[in-house]
C-alpha cells in the first residue's frame, strides 16, 4: 500500500538524499525491532534536508514523538529532522528502560547524547518540550561539543515550590498525579483501545492511541512522572552555553509564567519568548505560532 | 388494579415524557455535558455539570474546565488528554477528579471529542462527565491491593535474592557484603553497615565489629561508631529499632544527631541479627533525602514510620543474616584452625632449628607478620637491660614506622604499656580496640604517639615470654584495622607461639651463659700471644667450633725454659665447659712438671701414671716437644695425637712420631715413645689438632694431605702467614670442632 505519510503524518517525500551509513530514508512505517541499536531503542524517525542544520525534536512527559507533527514539516524544508522517543515511551525499546539509570534525568539525557553521536550529529537544534527541556540542559552538560542551539517549551528546572521558588506544585499535587495515572492505567488496556476508539476504518487512530496509552507500561509511566516532577535541575541552568530559546505559553498550569521567566533569568544570554497560545503544549495547540518563534530565534 | 389504571396513566406520561424538550434532556441529563473553546474555556455547561460542581452556572462559564479538576488532574488532562484529543480527535473514559465548591471531590469519568473546522483545526471540544464514585473506589480498593500484592513480591524477591546469595557465602565479610547491599537497595536506604559481636577480653563486655560500611559519610560513620561502643549491645533484644532523627535525638545523641542531619539522614533503622535468640550484632540502615537525584516526596522533616511490612522483612533479613553469620563463623574458624596449626608447627620448626637467639626471634617475627599479625615486636630480657630484639611490620611501607620503635626500648615505655604490664604481671595483655585516649597513655612523648597512630592499630596482645619461672622477655603482636581486632583463637595462638619461644630463648640463655664462660675460662688459660724467643719465630691461633657448643679442649703451649723451648698441642675430648676445664688443668699440671725440665716423653709418662690422682674426667690427646733454638735439636713423644708437619725448603712432610695411647686411657705396658731430630735452620713445624684436618665433609686422611699440599704450596715460612694461609684454605664459616693451631720456625 502506498502511503504519503508516515505514521506520525509528516510527509515522505521521494528522492531523499543520504548521507553515508547514518541517514537512511525513512521507511513508510518507522520499524522498531525490540532490541538493536541505539537508534532503535528510540524508534528514531529521520526527514528532511539531510545536509540541512540537525533539528532533534525531544517529546515531554505523558507523550510520544507523534507530539510533533504538526511543526515539523515547517522544519524539514530546510533542516535535517530527527524525531524520537524516550525509553519507555512510544514505541521505543521497553527492555532497555532500566529502572536504576532511568530513575534520574540523566540517564536520559545520557540516551539522548548516545543519540546525537550514533547519528553523527553537530551543531544541533535540541527543541525539548516540558521534562525535555531539562533532559537537554543536561545532555548538553554531557556533550557540548554537539549542540548548537536549545528551545525549551514550557520548561520547568523544578516543579515542587521550594521557598521562595514557585514552581507550581506542593508534593501532594505530584501525589496526586501518581494517583491519576494509577487511576487512568487500570482503566485502560492495550485491547480495548481500539473498541474503544471505536473508527475501525482508521486503525492508525487506534494504534496511535495504543502507542500512547497503553503501551506504556504502567511502573514505567510513573517512575518516568516522579523523575520529572521531582528533579531539580536550578543548578544545571547557569551551565548552559548554547543560545537558548525560552517558549513560554499562557495559563500553562505546569510551567507558569513566573518558571519562564527564571529559566530565562537564569540560563545565560537566553531569550524569552511569550507565546499567544494556551496550556501546556503549544506545538499541538498552536502549531504555526510555535514554529514561526523557532524559526525567528534560530533567524536571529 | 392500581397498578392497570397506574400503567394506562403511566403510559400516557411516558409518551409525553418521551417526547421530551431536548434542551432539558441537555440539562438535567444523568450526566454533566459542557464544551470548551480549544484551551479548556468553558462555554457551554449543563445542569447536571453545575450541580456537581456546586458551582452556579455563571462561574462555571468562562473559567477553564482544568481549574475544576485536582491539581493531579490538571497535569493529567494538560500531558495526556488534550495532547490526545489534538492527536486523536477524541479520548474515553479518562478518570479525572472533579473538585467542587466545598472543597470535596468527586471521582468521574470523561469522554470528550474535538470538534474540527475544515482546515483540521480545533474549534470546539465536547466532553461528557459521569460519575464513578463506587467503580473509582473499587478500581483504587484493586489498584491498592495490586500494589500490595506488588510489594510484598517484591519482598520476597529480596528475601529470595538474600537467600540465595547468602548459600554462597563462605566468610564473614561475604555475608555482611550481601546482607548490606540487598537490604541497603530494599529500603533504598542511603546507607547500610553490619556490626558483629566479637569475644570480648577476659571477663570484659563484648565488642563490637564493623564488618562492612556501604555509603555512610565518614563523621556519620565515626559518631554511629561511637554510639554503637556505648550502648548499642544493651539495645540488641529490642527488636527492629527506628531512631528518627529528631529534638529528643538532638537532646540525648547531639554529635550522632549533628552527623545524621549534615548527610541529610532522617532515621536510623536499627535491625538485630540473631541465630537461635542469641544476638550476634546488628544491621544498622541511615534513611533519608536525595537517594539518587530525586526530590523527596515528603515534605522535608516528616517521613512516615516504616511500614510494617517492611520491618517484618528486616527482622527476617536480621534472622537470615545471624545464620549465614554462625554458617561463616564454623567455616572461617574451622579453616582458621588449620591455619594456625600449620602456622604453629611452622614456628616449630623454626625455633627447632634456632642457632642464633637473635636470628631466631627475627625469622619468628617475619613468620608472625606473614600469618597472625601485622605487627610483631619482640623483647628480650638480658644482662644489660630488656633488648628490642626484632619489630616487624607485615607491610613493607610501614617497616619504617617498627624501625623507629625498634629504637626505643621497652624501660622507655609507660608502665601502662601492655608489653610492660606482660613483663611486669608475667600474663597475657589483650588491647581489644586501642583508642587515641589509650595510646596517649600509653606512649611517651608526641613522637611516639605519632608513630602508634599511624600504626592504626584495631587490637594489641602481648604475651609475656616465661619458662621455668624466669621472665626472659615479651612478644607483642599488634592488628590493624584492615584486618579488625583479635579474635579469642588468634590470643590463644599468639600465646602458644610466646611458649615455644620461650622455651627457645631459655635454652638458648642457658647455653650462652655457658659458652661465654668456657670462652672466658678457656681465654684464660691459653697464653695470649706466644713468648719471643730469640732465633725463634712463634705463632699460634685458637678458633671455636661454630656448630654446637663453641667451646673445646683444644691447647698449645709455649714455653721457653733454660736451653730450650717446651712446646705442647693438646686435644681434650668433648666440647663443653668440663672439657674446657680438663684442658686449664691439665696445662697446669703439665707447666707444674716443666720445673724439672723432663723430655717430652716423660711428659706423658708422668700425666699418664698421675691421671687418676689428678681427677682429670676426660682423655685428651697430645703432642709435647722440646726445641733447643741453638742447634735445632728437636725431640718428640705423642699421646695418641696426630703426627706434626714439617716444612722445609718448600717440602711438606709429616714427622713420623709414632703416637701411644692417649692420656687418661687405661693403661697400656708400653711407655712413651721419643722422636728425635734436628730441625734445621729456615725449617717450620706445624703442630695442630684434628679440628684442622677433620671435618664432617671430610676424612683424617684426606685432611691431612690437603694440609700438606696448602702447606707446601703456602710459599712462606713465616709462621703467621703460613698459619693464616692453612686455616684460610683448610677451613670455613662453620667449623665443627675448635682448631688450635702452633707454628715455629727456626731462624
Amino acid at each position: 500500500m502506498h502511503r504519503d505519510r508516515n505514521r506520525h503524518g509528516l510527509p515522505l517525500r521521494a528522492g531523499r538524499v543520504t548521507r553515508g551509513q547514518t541517514w537512511k530514508p525513512v521507511p513508510a512505517v518507522a520499524y522498531c525491532p525490540g532490541m538493536g541499536s541505539v537508534r532503535e531503542r528510540h524508534c528514531v524517525t529521520t526527514s528532511g534536508v539531510p545536509t540541512g542544520r540537525p533539528m532533534v525534536f525531544a517529546h515531554g512527559f505523558g507523550c510520544d514523538q507523534g507530539m510533533w507533527r504538526f511543526v515539523v514539516p515547517e522544519f524539514e524544508r530546510d533542516h535535517a529532522v530527527v524525531l524520537f522517543d524516550h525509553v519507555g515511551s512510544g514505541r521505543s525499546d521497553l527492555s532497555a528502560y532500566d529502572p536504576v539509570r532511568h530513575d534520574s534525568l540523566r540517564g536520559y539525557a545520557a540516551d539522548v547524547v548516545e543519540l546525537l553521536r550514533e547519528l553523527d550529529l553537530t551543531d544541533v537544534v535540541f527543541v525539548g518540550h516540558s521534562v525535555s527541556a531539562m533532559i537537554g540542559v543536561l545532555a548538553e552538560q554531557m556533550a557540548p561539543e554537539l549542540f548548537g542551539a536549545m528551545v525549551m517549551i514550557g520548561p520547568n528546572p523544578r516543579y515542587v515550590d521550594d521557598g521562595d521558588y514557585v514552581g507550581g506544585f506542593s508534593r501532594a499535587d505530584v501525589v496526586g498525579l501518581l494517583d491519576a495515572l494509577d487511576a487512568n492505567h487500570l482503566g485502560w488496556s492495550a485491547q480495548m483501545a481500539p473498541v474503544i476508539m471505536g473508527v475501525p476504518d482508521r486503525p492508525e487512530l487506534a494504534e496511535e492511541l495504543t502507542n500512547s496509552f497503553c503501551r506504556t507500561d504502567p511502573g514505567i509511566a510513573r517512575q518516568f512522572a516522579r523523575v520529572t516532577f521531582l528533579s531539580d535541575n536550578r543548578s544545571d541552568l547557569p551551565g548552559v552555553a548554547v543560545p537558548t530559546l525560552v517558549l513560554q505559553c499562557r495559563e500553562d498550569a505546569i510551567a507558569p509564567d513566573p518558571v519562564g521567566v527564571y529559566v530565562h533569568e537564569h540560563v545565560p544570554g537566553s531569550v524569552l519568548t511569550r507565546l499567544q497560545a494556551r496550556g501546556h503544549c503549544p506545538h499541538l495547540s498552536a502549531p504555526e505560532e510555535t514554529a514561526a518563534a523557532i524559526r525567528d530565534f534560530l533567524r536571529g | 388494579m392500581i397498578a392497570v389504571v397506574g400503567g394506562t396513566d403511566g403510559e400516557g406520561g411516558l409518551d409525553r415524557l418521551l417526547d421530551e424538550d431536548p434542551a432539558d434532556l441537555y440539562e438535567n441529563a444523568p450526566m454533566g455535558y459542557f464544551s470548551a473553546v480549544p484551551g479548556g474555556r468553558v462555554v457551554k455547561a449543563n445542569r447536571t455539570f453545575c450541580a456537581w460542581l456546586g458551582r452556579p452556572a455563571e462561574e462555571v462559564l468562562g473559567a477553564r474546565f482544568q481549574d475544576f479538576l485536582t491539581p493531579g488532574g490538571q497535569v493529567y488532562a494538560e500531558t495526556h488528554l488534550l495532547p490526545l484529543l489534538r492527536m486523536q480527535g477524541a479520548v474515553r473514559e479518562i478518570a479525572l477528579d472533579l473538585r467542587r465548591a466545598d472543597g470535596s471531590v468527586l471521582p468521574c469519568l470523561v469522554n470528550a471529542v474535538e470538534v474540527r473546522d475544515d482546515a483540521g483545526a480545533a474549534v470546539l471540544l465536547r466532553a461528557t462527565v459521569f460519575e464513578a464514585t463506587a467503580r473509582r473506589r473499587y478500581e483504587r480498593d484493586l489498584l491498592a491491593a495490586r500494589r500490595a500484592a506488588e510489594e510484598s513480591e517484591a519482598r520476597s524477591r529480596v528475601l529470595q535474592h538474600v537467600v540465595s546469595d547468602l548459600a554462597a557465602t563462605v566468610s564473614v565479610e561475604d555475608v555482611a557484603t550481601v546482607i548490606v547491599q540487598r537490604s541497603r537497595a530494599a529500603l533504598r536506604a542511603r546507607g547500610a553497615a553490619l556490626v558483629v559481636v566479637v569475644d570480648g577480653e577476659e571477663g570484659g563486655a563484648p565488642g563490637l565489629r564493623f564488618v562492612r560500611t556501604d555509603g555512610l559519610p565518614p563523621t556519620l560513620l565515626e559518631e554511629f561508631r561511637a554510639t554503637v561502643d556505648r550502648g548499642l549491645v544493651r539495645e540488641l533484644p529490642l527488636g527492629v529499632r527506628s531512631v528518627p532523627l529528631d529534638e529528643a535525638l538532638h537532646r540525648s545523641r547531639p554529635g550522632l544527631a549533628a552527623a545524621m542531619a549534615r548527610a541529610a539522614v532522617t532515621e536510623l533503622v536499627v535491625v538485630p541479627v540473631t541465630a537461635d535468640s542469641r544476638q550476634l550484632g546488628v544491621l544498622a540502615l541511615v534513611l533519608g533525602e536525595g537517594v539518587g537525584d530525586l526530590i523527596s516526596l515528603h515534605e522535608p522533616g516528616e517521613r512516615p514510620p516504616l511500614p510494617e511490612a517492611d520491618v517484618d522483612l528486616l527482622r527476617t533479613i536480621g534472622r537470615q543474616a545471624g545464620q549465614a553469620l554462625e554458617r561463616a563463623r564454623l567455616h572461617e574458624e574451622t579453616s582458621r584452625q588449620a591455619e594456625r596449626a600449620a602456622f604453629l608447627l611452622e614456628a616449630a620448626r623454626l625455633l627447632a632449628g634456632a642457632a642464633d637467639v637473635t636470628e631466631t626471634v627475627e625469622r619468628l617475627a617475619a613468620l608472625a607478620v606473614e600469618r597472625l599479625a601485622d605487627v610483631c615486636v619482640i623483647d628480650l630480657v638480658t644482662e644489660v637491660g630488656t633488648r628490642r630484639t626484632a619489630a616487624r611490620h607485615r607491610d613493607p611501607a610501614r617497616q619504617r614506622l617498627l624501625d623507629e620503635l625498634r629504637a626505643r626500648q621497652l624501660p622507655q615505655r609507660s608502665d601502662d604499656h601492655p608489653s610492660v604490664r606482660a613483663l611486669a604481671e608475667g600474663r597475657t595483655q589483650w588491647v581489644r580496640s586501642p583508642d587515641d585516649a589509650y595510646l596517649r597513655r600509653i606512649t611517651v612523648d608526641e613522637q611516639h604517639l605519632a608513630i602508634s597512630r599511624a600504626l592504626e592499630l584495631a587490637g594489641l596482645v602481648a604475651v609475656p615470654l616465661v619458662a621455668d619461672g624466669r621472665r626472659l622477655g615479651v612478644v607483642t603482636f599488634g592488628a590493624d584495622r584492615a584486618r579488625g581486632s583479635f579474635t579469642a583463637a588468634d590470643v590463644e595462638m599468639a600465646e602458644q607461639l610466646g611458649l615455644q619461644l620461650a622455651l627457645v630463648v631459655a635454652k638458648a640463655q642457658r647455653y650462652d651463659l655457658e659458652v661465654r664462660t668456657s670462652h672466658e675460662l678457656q681465654a684464660s688459660l691459653l697464653p695470649a700471644s706466644p713468648p719471643e724467643v730469640p732465633g725463634l719465630g712463634i705463632a699460634v691461633r685458637y678458633l671455636p667450633a661454630t656448630y654446637g657448643v663453641e667451646v673445646g679442649g683444644d691447647f698449645y703451649d709455649v714455653v721457653p725454659l733454660a736451653d730450650h723451648v717446651a712446646l705442647a698441642v693438646g686435644d681434650v675430648v668433648g666440647h663443653d665447659i668440663t672439657a674446657a676445664a680438663s684442658m686449664g688443668q691439665l696445662g697446669s699440671v703439665y707447666r707444674a712438671l716443666l720445673v724439672d725440665g723432663p723430655a717430652p716423653s716423660a711428659v706423658i709418662d708422668r700425666l699418664q701414671a698421675s691421671w687418676s690422682l689428678l681427677g682429670l674426667q676426660r682423655m685428651a690427646t697430645a703432642l709435647f716437644a722440646s726445641l733447643a733454638p741453638a742447634t735445632g735439636q728437636l725431640r718428640m713423644a705423642s699421646a695418641g695425637h696426630l703426627p706434626p708437619l714439617l716444612l722445609s725448603g718448600g717440602t711438606a712432610s709429616y714427622l713420623p712420631v709414632v703416637p701411644t695411647r692417649m692420656l687418661g686411657a687405661p693403661p697400656a705396658p708400653t711407655p712413651a715413645v721419643e722422636w728425635a731430630g734436628v730441625l734445621a735452620a729456615g725449617d717450620t713445624l706445624l703442630l695442630y689438632t684434628d679440628g684442622l684436618v677433620e671435618s664432617r665433609t671430610a676424612d683424617v686422611d684426606e685432611g691431612m694431605d690437603r694440609l700438606l699440599q696448602v702447606a707446601a704450596s703456602a710459599g712462606t715460612s713465616e709462621p703467621d702467614e703460613l698459619l693464616d694461609r692453612v686455616l684460610a684454605e683448610l677451613t670455613g664459616p662453620h667449623r665443627g670442632d675448635d682448631i688450635a693451631l702452633l707454628a715455629l720456625t727456626r731462624r
